[in-house]
Parts: C-alpha cells; structure tokens; sequence
C-alpha cells in the first residue's frame, strides 16, 4: 500500500496491540511502532488477578511471545512515556526526551485509577491494580488469609475479589456510586447484587463515605469514615472505574472531554490521528453524545476497526452495545465484562 | 679474484704469534683474514689496549656483527659473542644491562654497522651504552666478496654496481657526532701505534664511545682505498682540536677527503647504567614523574 | 530467581568511567569469594572519545570463557551501545540513563534499539550524579550502584573497592564517589525488577581476600617477577604493550632493568645478550614483532642462549588487525627463522596459566640453553580471571653456571653429553672465556662447518628438548571430562580452550561421549601425551582461531593422524555455540554409525 508512511500506536493494550497487527496485515511496506510505558510486552489486564493463583513468573502472563514483533517488523518501544504531541509537526516526544516523526497516529494509552478527590492524598497508603508491578506489590503486602479493604468497587475490582475469596483472602467491599462501573443499573439492582456478593463472601460495607487512610500494625491499614468509624484490613485497594490517560495530548490541537472526542470511524479533530479503547469517547448519533466504552472486546475491536480507518476503510463502531449484569443459575454475580 | 682464506684452526699445535705478555689476549685461534688484510692491526692493537688497560679477558665481553670485520672476537682470548648482521649494538646493551663490570667491546664492518645495523646507532649513542664501538671501515662488503657499502666511494665499480656505484658515501663520524656519542675517534689501520692508542682511550671513556677505523681490504679493492691510497690521504687532527666543542668536531668530520687521525669529540654525561640506577632509586622511594 | 551465573556488560565513551565502574565491579566480586571471568575492549582510536566495552561474568562455579550473551547490559553512552544491545540475552536487562541533556532524534536513544524480549531499565544517572555530587562525572559509579542494588549485593564490599581505588587521591574523591555509587544503589533496590533476580551468596568458605583481578597480561609480569627476572628490554606493541609498562614501574623497584629499545629486533638481540650474560631476561611483543625477531631466535637456538619472549597474538597477517584476537601466529612461534630452530613454546590456556609459564620460562630457558617463547593472545591477554597467587613463589631461582673447578684447557662450551646439556658459563666467570656465534661450531664454539659436526650438533639441539615435556612442575598438556574412550575429542590450545571446555561439557550434558585436552607446550610436542588421546577418541576435533588450522597441521602432522578442522577468524573468540554445534555434528554425523 503506502510503502514508507510511519503509524505510530501510542499503548500497547488489547487496542493498541490489535492495531498493529492489523496495520502490519493491511500494510506490509509500512513503518509501524508501538509504544508503551511499560516495561512488559503487550499482556492482558484483565489477566491480572491471575497472579493470586500463582501465575507469578510475567512470561506466562504475556498474550503473545514478545518476538511477535520481531517477526513482524513492528518496532516496539517499552518503557516509554509519550510527553508531548505536536499535532502540526506531526511529532511525538518521549519523556527521555527522543523525538519521533510519525505520518498517522493512534492514541490507545488506555485509563488511569480514577480517585475520588478526598482520598487524592492517601494515595501512597493504596494499592492500585493496573499493573504487573501493582499485582507483585499487592501480593507482598497481603499475608496468606489476609484482608483487602476494596474501596469503591467498580467491576475490575470485583473480579479481584472473586480471586481472592478463592484463594483463602476476605475481602471488605465498601460499596458506593462507582460499584458495578461500567454498568449503569438501579438502585434495586444494585441492591440484588451486593446481597449476592455478601452470599459469595465479601463483606459489603453500605452507606458509609470513606474519608482518610491511615497506616496502622497490624493489620497495616486501617480505613476512615466519616462517622470516625473504622475498618482494618492488610491492604486498601481503590476501585472507582477508569479515567483516560491524556495529559501528553494538550498541546496536540485535539478536541477532549474527559477522554479523546472521537468521530464513530474513531478519527479525532486532527486528520492524522485517531484514538482507540479506553481513552476515548465515540460519538454516538443515536445518543447524541461522546460515550466511553469499555471492556477489552470493545477495545480490541475499537483498535482493529481504527487500524482499518487508517488504512483506507471507512467503518463506523457500534456504540449502541451494552454489557448485560446480573446474578447466575448458582446466585453469583455475572457479567459480560468479566466474560472472556 | 681472490677468495678469502679458509679458516685455519690451531687449537692442537698453539702457534704463539708474540712473546710477549699481550699474547694471553689472543685467543688460540689464527685469523682467517687474508693476508695484508687491515684488520691484523686491529687485532693488534686491541690486545695491546687491553694489556695496557689491565682487563681480564674474562672481563671483556667482544661482541661482533657479520662479515670479515665481525670475525674479529674469535681471534680475542675474551667472552666473544658473534651474532647477527648488524645486531652487534643491542647485543652489546643487553650484555651491558646485564652486568655493569663488564667491558663491552662491539665490532663491525662497515656494512654491518651503516646499511644493514644502521638503526641501532643512533639509539646505542644517544643512551650513552657505556660501550666501545669498533668499525673497521673498508668501504666495502669483504666477506660476500666485494660489494659497494654505505661508505663507498662514488664511482665504486664492484659486481653490484658494474656502471659504478652513484650512491653518496655517509659520512659516519658527522652521523655519530649527531647521534650524541660521547667519544668520537677515528684510527687507520695503517697507523697502529696511533690505533693502539686510540682503542685504549675509547675503552676507557665512561660512555658510549665510537672509533671509526680506515682499513683496506686488500683482496677486492685495489683502487680506492689502498694503503697506499689512505696512507697519502690521512693526517692528523690540528694540534689545537678542542675535543670538548661539537661544532669544531663536525667541521673536522666535514673534510672527507682529508680524513684526520685522533680523538674528534669527548664529553661526560650519565651513562644508560646512571640512568637506569636513578630509575631504580625512584622506583623504590615510589616517586613516579607525574 | 538467584544468579549463579550473570554476565554484566557495560559499555560507553572513553571518557565515561566504562572501564573503571568494570574494574571496581569484577575486584568487588573477587574480594566477596565469587569467580570471575572479564574482558574489557578499548578504542582502537588511541585517544578521544571512543567505545570501550568492559564484560565481567561473575559465577559461582568456576567459568572457563565468556558467555556470547550478557545478562545485564549497561548503557553509558547510546551512540556506542546502540549496535551491542543484540548481545543480551532474551529476558536479560538492558540498563541506561533515561534522562538525556537535550532532545535527541528518532533512533538516537537506546530503548529505540531493545528487542522485544529485552527488559528495559532506566534511571537518570547524570541526573543524579548532579544532585548528589554537584557534576556528571560520578554518573558511571552511579549506574554502578544502580547494578548492584538491582542485583542486591552488599553495598559494603563495593565501598570498599572504590576506596581502595581511589586510595591514593583525596579523601573526598572516595567520599564523592561512594555518595554516587550509594545514590544510584538506592535507586536500583528500589526499582521494580520483574525478574526478582539477586546475586546468590558467594559459596561457603570462599575465602576473596587473596583473590585478585588479574589480566592474562597482568599474570604474566606477575610470573616474571616472581621468577626474579633481571632485565626487560620491549618495543611497544598492542596487545602486550601492558607487560613492558607495568614492567617499567614495578622491574626497577627491585633493581631490575626495564629499556624501550628501537625496534624489536633489539628487544630480542639485547634480551639474547643479556641472557648470554647470565642474566633472566624476558621481551614481549606480538606477531609482527616476533616475524622481526626470528633471525634472532635462530641466534639463540644455534649459540643455545637463555632467553624468554612473551607473543600475544593479534589478528594477521602485516599489520593485521591489532585490536582483535587471533590464534595465527603458531607457525611463526613453532617454526619461524631459518634452519632448522627448534625452541620451547609454552601456551597457557587461562590467566593462572599465564602467570605459571612466564615464571617457569625462565627455568626452561635456562635448563634447556633455549629460546622459550610464550604465547598468548589479546583476549587472553585483557582479560580478567579470578587469579590467586601463590604464597610462596613457585619458581626455581635462577641456575648460574659455573665455569670454576673445572678441568683445565680451552672450555668446550657446546661439549656433547647424554643429555645434549653443555656446561655454561658467563661473562665474569674465570675460566669459562669462550665465544659463541651464529655460525655452525664445534663444542669449544669455533667455526666448523663439516657434515658430521653439522648432523651432530643439530641432534643436540633438536633432542635435548625431549626432556622439556616431562619438566617437573609444569602441565604440558591435560584431559578434562570423562576419560578413557569416547566418541568426540576436542584438543585445543591458548584462550580458545575456555569456550572448548564450556562447549564438551555442555555437549556430555546433550549425552554425547566426549572429552577435551589442552596442549600447553607447542614445542617440542608432548606426543606421549597426546597420542594416548588420540587413541582413545573416535574422531578428534581441533578449534582454533586462525584460517589455516595451525595446530591441526602440527598434531596431525607430527602424529600421521587425521583431524577435524574448526578455524575461525572473526576477531573475537570462538563462540561456545560454534564449537558445540560442531560437536553435535561429528557425534550424530555418519561417521558416528560407522564407529565400532
Ligand atoms: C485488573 C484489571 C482487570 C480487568 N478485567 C477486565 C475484564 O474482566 N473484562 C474486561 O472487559 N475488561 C477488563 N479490564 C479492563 C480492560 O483491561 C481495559 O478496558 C483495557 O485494558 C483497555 O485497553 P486499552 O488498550 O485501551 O488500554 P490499556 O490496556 O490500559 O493500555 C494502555 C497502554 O497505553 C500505555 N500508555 C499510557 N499512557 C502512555 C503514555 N503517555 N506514553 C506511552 N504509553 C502510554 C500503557 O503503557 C499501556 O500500554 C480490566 C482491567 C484491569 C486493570
Ligand atoms: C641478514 C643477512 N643478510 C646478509 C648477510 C650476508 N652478509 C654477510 S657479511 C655482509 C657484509 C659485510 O660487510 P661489512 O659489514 O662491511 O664487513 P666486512 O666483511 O667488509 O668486514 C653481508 C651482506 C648476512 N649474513 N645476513
Ligand atoms: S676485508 Fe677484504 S682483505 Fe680483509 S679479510 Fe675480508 S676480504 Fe680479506
Ligand atoms: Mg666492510
């Protein structure tokens, strides 16, 4: 196709990693490099709970050898943090301070932890999940039967505290406005299913607004409310849904909410940029507004269609789909998020 | 033309050539010179130098290149070492460097020392070796049987340069004088009251010493440098040298075609020996020049 | 996962402590009781900014080569690096500053350059040695400390190393230098490794305080001091011109003579005089300097002169390649010079070797009347091996002749006798006057150029070496692995045997039957030795770095027996791999069917 064009694919998630792929198949003369934080190759996140069942070693966590890329010419840097886009230029610099030109750009750097503003500050106290590093940290913090306080409780979270209910650890959800995220439910639902996590064996703490973190002997924390009450546990974990990773974006000359605004062919406002997965918000016609859509089948889907757009096709994403929660045969609680 | 003497060898029936006491200096062995040839003198003289210097032959170290010249230690009841063409000089040092008690005495032609050995010069000279450097200059290559050298004459006609030699001689005192030897004589083998007397005093001086001797070699030159030639050109250094002035040293040294007899150049300064005793002292007191 | 084995590789500028952050790392190592194996590469250029690599395999078990893979590979200069990042191993660290001063362009930065199954670490080494010394220039001791936290070792045994480094400058040069090294050790604790790798503790018992870093060159002036060498004359020449300087500092300390000469045809010729002289005198140099000395070698072995030269083979021919390795100047020491010139030519095969065959030259030399050439290579000659020396000098002391007492008449300096050993006697001597020379001579050393005295004295010359393979005290040739009979035999010589041993044993745990022997005397070859080896193998392979198969020829030709060739000539040593590929190939090969 277009011998020479330089893609550059800034995250290297389950979006990012099936634009490349599709990129290399859709072009095999072009210069593609993948970008990423991150020290690992591409892995699934949602594999993550899976080092509390022993997969320790990060080789088996991996979704594809790391020599894929070799094999298909994609340049892959690691390790890399993308601190500026210059839209204009068509530019991207490194946080190590390296220069990149690229000719079309694709932003799937993915979400952050989202933090309520009042436990902004007790952020050192907690542990995040988002990572290889945070599940290795996490383990070590945690004694064998040892208790994760689960603050918020968002989707992510709770496919954590299923892990950890069977592997012998309790579990305190304290429960509130982001428990379930992505789902929107009611509050009868919501009611239904926090019942069936208590049967499952979580303990669910309702009604109360966490407000400060201390550290403590033992256990090691020990969490705050607003009614100075207080709950112990060995590790406080926040789980209050995703928030997209754009800070690097300012100065790119792109239009943003709280994600990257993009067209329903994932285009942003720059010709030469497009953004996929958790970072961006798709303009839905039939809602007529920007919604994020999450999950890693979205999001690889979001990443294959964006790499196709690219590279000649005009398709357009379905933004109408939505997971489905709710409590199975067994009277546990089901959803399409967690479904793999 | 001649061919050199074979090697006539009297370890059995010992022919002593002199009665006198000099003869413990010669070595058992009869020189394979042919006869006339310069070198006899050189032979001569030397044992009469170490006689008079009062060396025990087994203090004396000879130390000879290739060629008729270089011959020369088989003929010297001393420790004799004859080694490469034109290696005589750094044989020499490391005797030197081995054992400072020693009296090193080096021996070459003319070829052995300015065409082939004609690097280890300058380096001999300039360490001030305390050394003796003895070349027996015929101005041809005696031994492969007549070929021009370094300080052949131009015009030279000798089966290497049959439409005659066109290389410019080397004027071998200007290049040791240059070269910071510091004892810078010459001698004619014509002449050895005079040789004698000049092997003595370059055996003495503290240093590297170099003694430039004119011979003929009687078998294939007997046009240029004949004694009858060298006899008629030679004369002796002005009775007012200063042997202590370098630049008189090379105006003497300049006029080749009157070479002059006599001591051209002397002066004192550390030895390699000092040199390397220095080395030693700060080696030890760990003083390193920064 | 613990480290028994790693492999640490740093690479940089000329000006950027490469080389010194190697050096504190590998003598750390050593002090701690670990074995270590190291090879530092500097510019060709010979001043300025150029790329100098220094590789320090520490391990547990003793190692005998360098891996082809490190471990752990740290950047202090990208420009340099960027074309090495290959050479880790998958799943090894690639370790580099990731804060540079300026905006660099695509490609520039070493992350560019890692493979997808490298792992990358960065840290911001300049940044600070900044913060925490005030400049730059600490930042090679702050990736250092970097290395070492990564690694978890004690951060004690490395202060220790940098102030014995700097222990001859101000104290504060130490102070800066640990504060950097401390810095960048914090900084490498704390990051996340994601393979939990630490250094496992030195073996139990592992006593490093005698253990020094020595280069093959280093273990050389080591050997000949401690065989009380007298005089050393040397023209500068790379790879050995390292011998000839440290001689210059440590030979006149103990009254010894160190002298640059001109060329090296006075470096052999005034080592000759002084040997003639009854001194121990020792030159080095490397393949051209040994092709100018030849005529002198010849010198020696006709007037049966003591003398020893060091050659430290580079690439050839002329000129060569005289920053790589090589193994082609076995010819040249064998048989180089006119006539027929036997001499004694020993080849360590490791940096202990080293320093056994330049002490025992000297006796050698001495015993046999005879040139005694050394040889070595480059690689063996830089690198670094755990060495620990002697107590008690292992040496004979020098044997001076002596002339007195004898009985009179003319002293017979080459006298036939049942062994073909003369007496000798030197300069100063009474009694013993004699000359020597080039010429062919009869026993008082006189010119005799008759045809029996010219067959008997070559006999001389030629059989009194025999001895020389059964000397007392040296290993003239060793088998390792399994012994009697076996499929694959591997015979190997000078610094190429390390990754021979590495390559049989990895094959006996493929379960071939296979086993591997050194030849350390070149010449005259210890047939009685190799000729049972080549009894007991099937097929006997000979890997070698040089083009024409130098030692096959020697062994197959002084043995009439057949040999598989494996030459290489890269410039760098002979790959594990290579050899044991090979290995693979002769066990599995039809020639392995048809064995009974
Ligand atoms: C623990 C966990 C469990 C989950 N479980 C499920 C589940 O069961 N089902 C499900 O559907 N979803 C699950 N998810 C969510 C799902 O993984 C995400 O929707 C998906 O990973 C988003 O993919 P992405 O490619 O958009 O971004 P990400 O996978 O988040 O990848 C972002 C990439 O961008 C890189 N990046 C970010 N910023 C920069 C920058 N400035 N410079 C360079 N690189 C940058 C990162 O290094 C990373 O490589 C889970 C997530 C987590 C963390
Ligand atoms: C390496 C080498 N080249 C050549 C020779 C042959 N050769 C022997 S003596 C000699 C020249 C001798 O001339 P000179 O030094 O003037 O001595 P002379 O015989 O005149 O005294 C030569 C060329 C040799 N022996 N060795
Ligand atoms: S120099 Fe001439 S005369 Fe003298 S021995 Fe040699 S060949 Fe004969
Ligand atoms: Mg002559």
């Amino acid at each position: 196709m277009s011998a020479g064009l330089h893609y550059v694919v800034i995250g290297a998630g389950s979006a990012g990693h099936g634009a490349v792929t599709t990129l290399r198949a859709r072009d095999p003369a072009a210069r593609i490099t993948l970008v990423t934080m991150s020290r690992l190759p591409f892995y699934n996140r949602f594999d993550l709970p899976r080092y509390f069942r022993g997969t320790t070693d990060w080789r088996n966590l991996l979704a594809v050898a790391p020599q894929i890329y070799d094999e298909l010419a994609i340049t892959l840097r690691r390790n890399s943090r993308v601190d500026e886009i210059d839209g204009r230029a068509r530019t991207l610099t490194f946080s190590h301070k390296e220069v990149v030109g690229y000719d079309k750009l694709l932003v799937c750097t993915g979400g952050g932890g989202h933090l309520p503003e009042v436990l902004v500050e007790y952020k050192s106290l907690m542990h995040g999940f988002a990572t290889f590093e945070d599940a290795t940290r996490v383990a070590r913090a945690l004694p064998a039967k040892g208790r994760v306080i689960l603050l918020g409780g968002d989707m992510i979270g709770l496919d954590l505290a299923r892990t950890l209910i069977d592997t012998g650890h309790r579990v305190t959800l304290v429960a509130g406005e982001f428990t379930f995220w992505p789902h929107r439910i009611d509050a009868a639902k919501r009611a239904e299913l926090l019942a069936a996590l208590s049967r499952a064996g979580v303990d669910v703490v309702t009604g109360r607004t966490p407000v400060a973190i201390e550290a403590a002997a033992k256990p090691a924390r020990r969490v705050i409310f607003e009614d100075d009450s207080a709950i112990a546990g060995d590790v406080v974990m926040p789980f209050f849904g995703s928030m997209p990773l754009v800070d690097f974006m300012l100065g790119a000359g792109v239009d943003m909410e709280r994600g990257i605004l993009v067209d329903p062919r994932l285009k942003s406002s720059n010709e030469s940029i497009w953004a996929a997965g958790d970072v961006c918000q798709i303009w839905s016609d039939e809602l007529k507004e920007y919604r994020f859509l999450h999950g890693w089948k979205n999001v690889r889907l979001m990443g294959e269609l964006a790499a196709r757009n690219m590279t000649g096709a005009a398709e357009e994403f379905d933004v109408t789909a939505d997971f489905a929660i709710g409590i199975d045969a067994s009277g546990h609680v089901q959803s399409d998020f967690w479904e793999q | 033309m001649n061919e050199p003497l074979k090697p006539v060898y009297l370890d059995e029936k010992l022919v002593e050539i002199r009665a006198d006491g000099h003869q413990d200096y010669r070595s058992k062995a009869l020189p394979t010179w042919c006869p006339g040839c310069g070198y006899f003198s050189m032979a001569e003289g030397f044992t009469q130098s170490l006689k008079r210097l009062g060396r025990e032959p087994e203090d004396v170290v000879v130390v000879s290149g290739i060629g008729c010249a270089s011959r020369f230690p088989f003929f010297i009841n001393a420790y004799g070492f004859h080694t490469l063409h034109g290696r005589t000089l750094p044989v020499a040092t490391g005797v030197k460097q081995a054992n400072d008690a020693l009296t090193v005495v080096a021996v070459g032609g003319d070829g052995d020392a300015f065409a082939i050995g004609g690097g280890h010069i300058p380096h001999a000279a300039r360490r001030n070796v305390d050394i003796t450097y003895m070349v027996f200059d015929n101005g041809i290559y005696g031994l492969t049987k007549g070929q021009t050298s370094p300080t052949s004459v131009l015009g030279f006609t000798t089966p290497t340069t049959p439409y005659a030699n066109g290389d410019e001689p080397l004027n071998p005192l200007m290049m040791l004088l240059a070269a910071k030897a510091s004892w810078v004589g010459q001698a004619y083998a014509g002449n050895p009251h005079h040789l004698t007397d000049m092997m003595a005093e370059a055996i003495a001086h503290r240093g590297f010493s170099y003694l430039h001797i004119l011979s003929p070699c009687v078998t294939f030159d007997k046009t240029t440098r004949t004694y009858k030639n060298l006899g008629m050109m030679v004369r002796d250094l002005p009775a007012d040298h200063d042997r202590r002035n370098l630049m008189a040293a090379m105006a003497e040294a300049t006029k080749v075609d009157r070479p002059a007899l006599g001591v051209f150049y002397e002066e004192e300064r550390p030895t390699l020996a000092d040199v390397m005793d220095g080395i030693a002292e700060r080696a030890r007191k760990g003083i390193a020049a920064e | 996962m613990t480290g028994t084995d790693v492999q640490f590789a740093i690479c940089g500028s000329a000006g950027d402590g490469t080389i010194a952050a190697g050096d504190i790392l590998k003598r750390t190592m050593a002090a701690m009781g670990y074995k270590v194996i190291a090879f530092d590469i500097y510019p060709a250029e010979i001043r300025g900014f150029g790329k100098c690599i220094s590789r320090v395999r520490v391990s547990i078990e003793q190692a005998y080569s360098l891996k082809r893979r490190s471990d752990v590979f740290l950047s202090l200069n990208d420009a340099h690096a960027i074309p090495h990042v290959g050479e880790v191993r998958d799943f090894g660290a690639v370790v580099y500053d990731d804060a540079p001063i300026a905006t660099i362009p695509e490609g520039a930065h070493i992350s560019a350059h890692i493979r997808p199954a490298q792992l990358p670490y960065g840290a911001s080494f300049r940044q600070i040695s900044d913060k925490v010394t005030g400049n730059a220039r600490a930042r090679n001791l702050v990736a250092l400390g970097y290395l070492a936290g990564l690694y978890g070792m004690p951060r004690d045994a490395f202060h220790k190393t940098i102030g014995r480094k700097f222990a001859t400058k101000a104290a504060s040069v130490t102070q800066v230098n640990v504060r950097a090294f401390d810095a960048g050790y914090d900084a490498g604790a704390s990051v996340f490794k994601l393979d939990d790798v630490v250094m496992a503790p030195p073996p139990v018992g592992a006593d490093g305080s005698r253990a020094q870093m020595m280069t093959g060159n280093g273990a050389t002036v080591r050997g000949l001091l401690d065989a009380d060498i007298d005089c050393f004359f040397g023209y500068p020449i790379t790879p050995a011109t390292s011998i000839m300087e440290r001689l210059a500092t440590d030979l006149p300390k103990r009254g010894g003579r160190m002298l640059q000469t001109e060329d090296e045809i006075s470096a052999i010729a005034a080592t000759i005089g002084a040997g003639y002289a009854g001194a121990r005198a020792a030159t080095a140099t490397s393949g051209p300097g040994l092709a100018l000395m030849t005529e002198m070698m010849g010198l020696g072995v006709i007037a049966e002169v003591p003398s020893v030269t060091i050659v430290s083979q580079r690439g050839g021919p002329s000129t060569g390649l005289p920053t790589k390795t090589e193994q082609s100047d076995l010819n040249l020491a064998v048989y180089g010079g006119s006539g027929d010139a036997q001499r004694i030519v020993l080849a360590p095969t490791n940096v202990e070797g080293c320093y056994r065959c330049a002490g025992i030259a000297f006796e050698l030399a001495e015993k046999f009347q005879t040139p005694v050439i050394v040889l070595i290579d480059l690689y063996l000659s830089n690198r670094y091996e755990t060495v620990i020396p002697p107590e008690v000098k292992p040496f004979a002391p020098k044997a001076i002749p002596d002339a007195a007492g004898r009985s009179s008449g003319p002293f017979k300096r080459f006298a036939f006798t049942d062994d073909g050993l003369s007496p000798r006697a030197i300069p100063g001597q009474n009694g013993g006057v004699h000359t020597i020379t080039g010429l062919e001579h009869n026993e008082l050393g006189r010119p005799a150029d008759q045809a029996d005295n010219h067959q008997r004295m070559s006999r001389k010359r030629h059989d009194k070496l025999l001895a020389a393979t059964r000397h007392p005290g040296l290993t003239v040739a060793k088998r390792f692995g399994r012994t009697g009979k076996v499929d694959v035999g591997i015979l190997g010589w000078g610094s190429t045997f390390g990754e021979i041993l590495e390559a049989m044993y990895a094959a006996e745990r493929e379960g071939i039957s296979c086993s591997a022997m050194k030849v350390v005397m070149l010449s005259p070859l210890p047939v009685h030795l190799i000729e049972p080896f080549f009894d007991d193998c099937r097929i006997v392979l000979v890997p070698e770095l040089n083009h024409e198969g130098q030692l096959a020829h020697l062994v197959s030709g002084t043995l009439g027996r057949p040999v598989v060739r494996l030459d290489r000539v890269t410039g760098a040593p002979m790959e594990v791999d290579t050899i044991l590929a090979e290995i693979r190939r002769l066990a599995l090969g039809p020639a392995a069917g048809n064995a009974a």
